[in-house]
């Protein structure tokens, strides 16, 4: 193996890849959580409402509603040399889009993951984000980097020169040295992508601004187009001022890094069960679940909406839910599940389970996204 | 439209709202759908009043 180190690109493998600056290590260097498109826990395919999440850490702004569609891996192309996945988007319709109207796919990053960057200071970093892109459509598209409080904004464009190709393409944008940015468990950067923003929204390209964009002037909009694809994967936000080979990540450890803002509970089988606990009363049973690790803040819980889903394991009754929620004294480690059953029939102090009632539909899911 | 309605914890304080009859959402500054129910009251709107 042959490895050459110079001033100019700094580390260079056998394989001809970069380690282009000691700024941006070689592993945990990328921001992005999911950037490969891996993680589903919603098993999302469909078309989002206005800021609904779709692949894990990835939401969809929805200005006007059911103008575009997203899936894992839409359309069935074959995704770029390396990856397996990539986050699809389709048009719905062809829709001319209003001054104000805004549709995108952004990413939040947590505070404590950017707090190198050290935005907001003379000392902010040069970072470069990187990605891979096929659509239907040629031309200029854009997104933006945001801060917390949509008070410093930085529009930028990229080419897609050659429809129902994967394109890679590389931004690099001088960090801010204005403007407040998180390092704390808020949202510290947000990355969008637009899918077709209108003029309110969209500013001039490669300049940080105090006006809030979703995207930079004269962008491609891909709901303009009914049918049209925007397939992306392969996302990366790095320090640095070259983008250097996207950070691998083991699945296990991409899910865990997902499952701090979102962890669904879901099983193959029509009973999955979420909770252990003990019953209260004849007819509530207290539960509790510990998550895989602290999620960002205290989360919501996320339920079928439909209580017969739900059932409750005691020694002598197996009765159907009737309410659920959390306790509020629920943590950001810890659920408190309260879960009321009125047949009754159970006998306080017994131990209990809570599961799906024979029904693949049922699951609990725990949210704390940005 | 968004529904919300206030639920009682064992403690006796009210910290958890139920939207749409289906999620529970605590009261925790953090909590990116806290603060949408928090706006969602700012823009004059009342929860249904709790049960427990």
């Amino acid at each position: 193996m042959t490895m050459t180190l110079d001033g100019t690109n700094g580390l260079t493998f056998n394989d001809t890849s970069l380690q282009g600056a000691a700024a941006s290590p070689y592993v945990l260097k990328n921001r992005i959580i999911n950037g490969a498109m891996v993680i589903n826990q919603r098993g999302f395919s469909g078309t989002p409402t206005d800021g609904a999440y779709t692949l894990d850490r990835w939401y969809a702004d929805m200005g006007v509603a059911s103008k575009f569609t997203v899936s894992q891996n839409a359309g069935s192309v074959t995704p770029p040399t390396g990856f397996v996945n990539y986050l699809g988007v389709t048009s719905s319709s062809a829709y001319s889009i209003g001054a104000t109207d805004i549709f995108t796919i952004t990413q939040r990053i947590e505070g404590y993951n950017i707090s190198d960057f050290a935005w907001g200071t003379a000392s902010a970093k040069t970072v470069t984000l990187s990605f891979q892109v096929y659509s239907s459509l040629t031309g200029t598209f854009g997104g933006t980097l945001r801060n917390n409080g949509n008070s410093r904004c930085y529009p930028f464009t990229y080419s897609i020169p050659v429809a129902n190709t994967w394109t890679t393409i590389s931004v690099t944008i001088a960090g801010d040295t204005s403007g407040t940015w998180l390092s704390t468990n808020g949202n510290g950067v947000a990355v969008t992508f637009g899918l077709g923003v209108g003029s309110t929204y969209s500013g001039t390209a490669g300049a940080w601004s105090s006006n809030l964009y979703f995207s930079a002037t004269g962008a491609t909009s891909v709901v303009g187009t009914n049918g049209a694809t925007f397939y992306i994967t392969g996302v990366q936000l790095e320090i640095g001022s070259t983008a250097t080979p996207f950070e691998r990540r083991l699945y296990g450890q991409e899910l865990l890094n997902c499952q701090r803002y979102y962890y669904k509970q879901i099983g193959s089988t029509g009973y999955p069960f979420f909770s252990t606990g003990y019953v209260n009363s004849a007819t509530r049973m207290f539960g509790i679940f510990n998550f895989s690790q602290m999620m960002r803040a205290t989360p919501t819980l996320e339920t079928t909406g439909t209580v017969s889903n739900y059932v409750i394991l005691s020694s002598a009754a197996s009765p159907t839910v009737t309410a659920l929620s959390i306790d509020g004294q629920t943590t950001n480690f810890s659920a408190f599940l309260i879960i009321d059953a009125s047949a009754g029939g159970m006998t306080a102090g017994q131990g209990s389970i809570f599961r799906g009632n024979n029904t693949s539909s049922a699951f609990i899911a725990y949210a704390a996204e940005l | 439209m968004t529904t919300y309605k206030l639920f009682r914890s064992i403690d006796g304080e009210v910290n958890v709202v139920i939207r749409n009859s289906k999620d529970s959402i605590p009261f925790d500054p953090d909590n990116t759908d806290y603060q949408a129910y928090l706006k969602w009251v700012s823009e004059g709107n009342t929860p249904e009043q709790e049960t427990q």
